[in-house]
């Protein structure tokens, strides 16, 4: 399931890398706040560890094929959510470094489609609330598989999103989904299966290294309801900003919608995120009859704003970290020699 | 099942390729990653028609594979992991946008056809960059990379601890492997009765090792943090992502290719 | 024995220990290392060699008794200044060597103490020296072998200087020839070091004195000699 950087577009890959950014920081306080020293080697070994599994094959009664262990819901059910998101952060980019496995532009996207869901929603609203009361193998069979399915059904649905809202496919929304969900149903049956066995015996083994069994009540179920919103809110956030990006990019399927609310059914074919690319680039002469014309719909011009916005202030913090940085080192370098 | 050994034989020709005394693998690790980064986004960026200038783009692989001398057919080998979604993306594009954009004789070339080509070439010049990246930098350089970048610390060291660990594990799950199929010949993976069992064993284990490592850690005076060694800067580096950005920046951004062509033309 | 003009660099009193199931594992635990001295722990299997070490590092401080590492008692506010005067090599040497080059290894624990890079560099440079491995400085530690990891192990330990070097089963694993080469190795570094080993012959070419454990008691504690050599001593304790 990992995006690769040819199938995003720079908007995508941006708007993935704020969100992602976000949650990480989110969860480097909130680790941070846990003080457990302890945590960081552990954090480092279970990634390898997950990683390594990864390599394993795990044959599915029945049929002939194999299937692979669930990450994120197993790191967050072993770490919790915040240790296992930054975990699954490394695991992404370790992954990316070693394997060429995703890339680097879409990396926001994989750690969004994988991580996020995987350990906020598998952990946060699966999880814990179903093992509330204490665990039991049926809980963590339930809990694993629902979790396993729903996260990667979440996580196949993101790809479809970020994959159209970049406008580099011409497949029909509907068929695209219709692809991805049912093989990802599979998949998630499988790998909640997997990763149902093995907590299951590391329940019976040593129980204590199993999260957020038996929380409940007091600080920390305010805690967890305040979680929790965060997580909704979140959710909400990320699918209100790639249905509008969608809704840019592939104005046509949401036509319908925008004209019963706004009245108005003037979008046009092609897309505002192209729109502005065309403004800023020369057609070639070999494509003469390739332009965009009038194509500043309404969404197109807030659509461009937001990200010339978002990519202005990100290369404004990039240069000023850069200049501060090489600055820092030229300062060092005299100190040193003086 | 011998991905497992595949991986760690990657991995281990991965590593010394990095370890190698080239001019490219001696520039500072963050310039490597900018200038890797800016390529991939400005290539990522390419209108979906604009196959001339995108072609153009080749110039910096190009230059990579050359001074950093690396093997084309290693860096087409790690096509292999993104192709299929990008194949199954960019495949359908001619059945679906059949404008036609250009007569080549009495053959119409569609907007479909373009799409798709340009997605492939984004996708082969995405990976290659990313290819040039890894093959001259170690997890640890890149490491060192994201901290100039202020990355939080607690992430820069979860996968400083992934990379150190992640060839060990994957022995072991070698190991475990090929033991079990010793014992059970005609079985294609592990069969699901001993799913719980194998991997748990192996995660407990692990999670003891991690107790030790976090003991070794605090025997040498770790409370939390990890100490830093420093990088200095030289001019090459400054200048190396400098040159690439202006140089592969006027390629995306400016008519550069048509005024050189009008030179010519003219 | 010993005079008193010596630097004690440890002294064990009366070191009990219990396993949270409550087996006793350590039952009165008594005995001091002066500086310079090479001494062997041996005793059989489970006998609490390795729990013994763990407590003289302050692994575990659910401990009775008293233990003094270069004049600091042990407890939760002395860890810090103890772990500066003493360092502990672990049987596994891949959970010891966490960063990934050997260079970055060794430079861990001076780093830590938050030494100037000069210092650090001179001091990696040394311990590297000092075991032989000058040559696998910028090493990947996963690509080392057996014998490799153990003394890389050592100089990480050696870079920090410390008073008292523990080390854990160090020959377990080696092969003859990186055996005889640890044995030389050790034989060059100066400085005082506690050796657990069920390897009688290793301890016999590394230590000059001999710590004999039955029981959770100290059972023997005399020149290695003398203790290896009493046949009937060493088959009572199950070694």
């Amino acid at each position: 399931m990992h995006m690769a950087d040819a199938l995003v577009s720079t908007a995508v890959a941006g708007t993935m890398y704020v969100c992602s950014t976000g949650v990480a920081a989110w969860s480097v306080k909130k680790v941070k706040e846990e003080n457990d020293p302890k945590k960081i080697p552990l954090m480092g070994v279970m990634g390898a560890f997950v990683f390594a599994t990864q390599m394993l094959n795990f044959t599915i009664p029945g049929t002939g094929s194999s299937g692979h262990l669930c990450g994120g819901m197993m790191l967050s059910a072993l770490l919790g959510p915040w240790a296992g998101f930054l975990t699954m952060i490394g695991v992404l980019l370790v992954q990316c470094l070693l394997f060429a496995d995703g890339g680097l532009l879409a990396l926001g996207c994989n750690i969004w489609n994988m991580a996020f869901y995987g350990c906020f929603v598998g952990a946060l609203l699966i999880w814990r609330p179903i093992m509330k009361n204490g665990a039991s193998r049926l809980k963590i069979a339930a809990a694993s598989v629902i979790g396993c399915i729903l996260t990667l059904q979440m996580g196949a649905f993101s790809v479809c999103l970020e994959t159209l809202a970049s406008g580099v496919t011409e497949l029909p929304f509907g068929v695209f989904v219709g692809v991805m969900q049912p093989i990802h149903l599979a998949i998630g049956l499988v790998e909640g299966l997997i990763t149902a066995a093995v907590l299951i015996f590391i329940n019976e083994a040593r129980p204590e290294y199993l999260w957020g069994v038996g929380e409940s009540n007091g600080a920390e179920g305010r805690l967890s309801r305040r979680g929790t919103i965060g997580v909704l809110a979140v959710l909400a956030a990320f699918f209100g900003g790639v249905v509008s990006l969608f809704a840019s990019a592939f104005p046509d399927g949401l036509e319908w919608s925008m004209e019963k609310v706004a009245g108005t059914a003037e979008l046009e074919r092609a897309g505002g995120a192209y729109a502005s690319a065309a403004g800023i680039q020369d057609v070639t002469s070999l494509l003469p009859d390739y332009a965009f014309k009038g194509s500043e719909s309404v969404f197109g011009t807030t659509f461009s704003g937001i990200v010339g916005g978002v990519v202005v202030v990100g290369v404004c913090v990039g240069v000023s970290l850069l200049f501060r940085f090489f600055k820092n080192k030229k300062v060092a370098e005299q100190t040193d020699n003086s | 099942m011998n991905t497992i050994e595949n991986n760690l034989h990657t991995i281990d020709k991965l590593s010394e390729l990095q370890q190698r005394d080239l001019w490219m693998n001696k520039l500072h690790p963050l310039t490597r990653l900018l200038s890797s980064v800016i390529y991939i986004v400005l290539v990522a960026s390419f209108d979906k028609y604009d196959i001339v200038h995108l072609a153009i783009m080749a110039v910096y692989p190009f230059f990579c594979f050359m001074v950093g001398e690396l093997s084309l057919k290693d860096g087409l080998y790690r096509m292999r992991v993104v192709l299929p979604l990008v194949l199954a993306v960019g495949l359908p594009n001619p059945f679906f946008d059949r404008q036609v954009l250009i007569m080549a004789g009495s053959f119409a070339i569609t907007g479909g056809m373009v799409s798709m080509v340009v997605l492939m070439i984004k996708g082969l010049f995405t990976v290659l960059a990313l290819y040039v990246l890894i093959a001259t930098s170690s997890v640890e350089d890149i490491c060192y990379a994201l901290r100039c970048l202020h990355v939080p610390k607690t992430i820069v060291i979860v996968v400083l601890l992934i990379g150190r660990y992640i060839y060990m594990l994957g022995s072991e799950a070698s190991r475990i492997t090929t033991a079990y199929r010793l014992r059970a010949p005609r079985q294609k993976g592990i069969h699901y009765k001993a799913w719980g069992t194998l991997v748990g064993q192996w995660l407990i284990r692990s999670m003891d090792r991690a107790q030790v490592v976090y003991e070794s850690m605090c025997l040498r005076g770790f409370r939390g943090d990890f100490p830093e060694s420093k990088r200095g800067v030289r001019l090459n580096d400054v200048l190396y992502t400098l040159v690439w950005a202006l140089v592969l920046g006027a390629l995306r951004f400016t008519g550069a290719v048509e005024l050189i062509g009008q030179l010519f033309v003219a | 024995m010993k005079t008193g003009t010596e630097k004690r660099v440890l002294e064990v009193s009366d070191l009990k220990y219990s396993y949270e199931k409550g087996h006793q594992v350590l039952k009165g635990v008594t005995f001091d290392v002066n500086a310079g001295e090479n001494i062997g722990l041996i005793g059989a299997n489970g006998v609490g060699k390795s729990t013994l070490l763990k407590l003289l590092v302050g692994l575990d401080l659910h401990f009775e008794g008293t233990i003094h590492v270069s004049g600091h008692s042990m407890s939760r506010d002395s860890l810090t200044h103890i772990r500066e005067h003493i360092g502990y090599v672990f049987q596994d040497s891949d959970s010891q060597l966490f960063m990934s080059t050997v260079e970055e290894d060794v430079a861990f624990g001076p780093r830590n103490y938050d030494m100037s890079e000069t210092d650090v560099e001179k001091r990696v440079a040394d311990a590297l020296e000092r075991v032989h491995i000058t040559n696998l400085r910028k090493k990947q530690v996963y690509k080392l072998s057996g014998g490799e990891k153990k003394l890389a192990a050592i100089a990480a330990i050696l870079a920090m200087e410390p008073d008292l070097i523990l080390m854990d089963e160090p020959s377990v694993a080696l092969d003859p020839r990186n055996r005889r080469n640890l044995i030389s190795v050790l034989g060059e570094i100066p400085g005082t070091k506690l050796i657990a080993s069920h390897d009688l012959d290793f301890i016999v070419k590394t230590c000059s004195r001999t710590i004999l454990m039955y029981d959770g008691v100290v059972r023997a504690d005399g020149p290695t000699k003398d203790i290896l050599e009493n046949a009937q001593l060493l088959e009572e304790c199950g070694l």
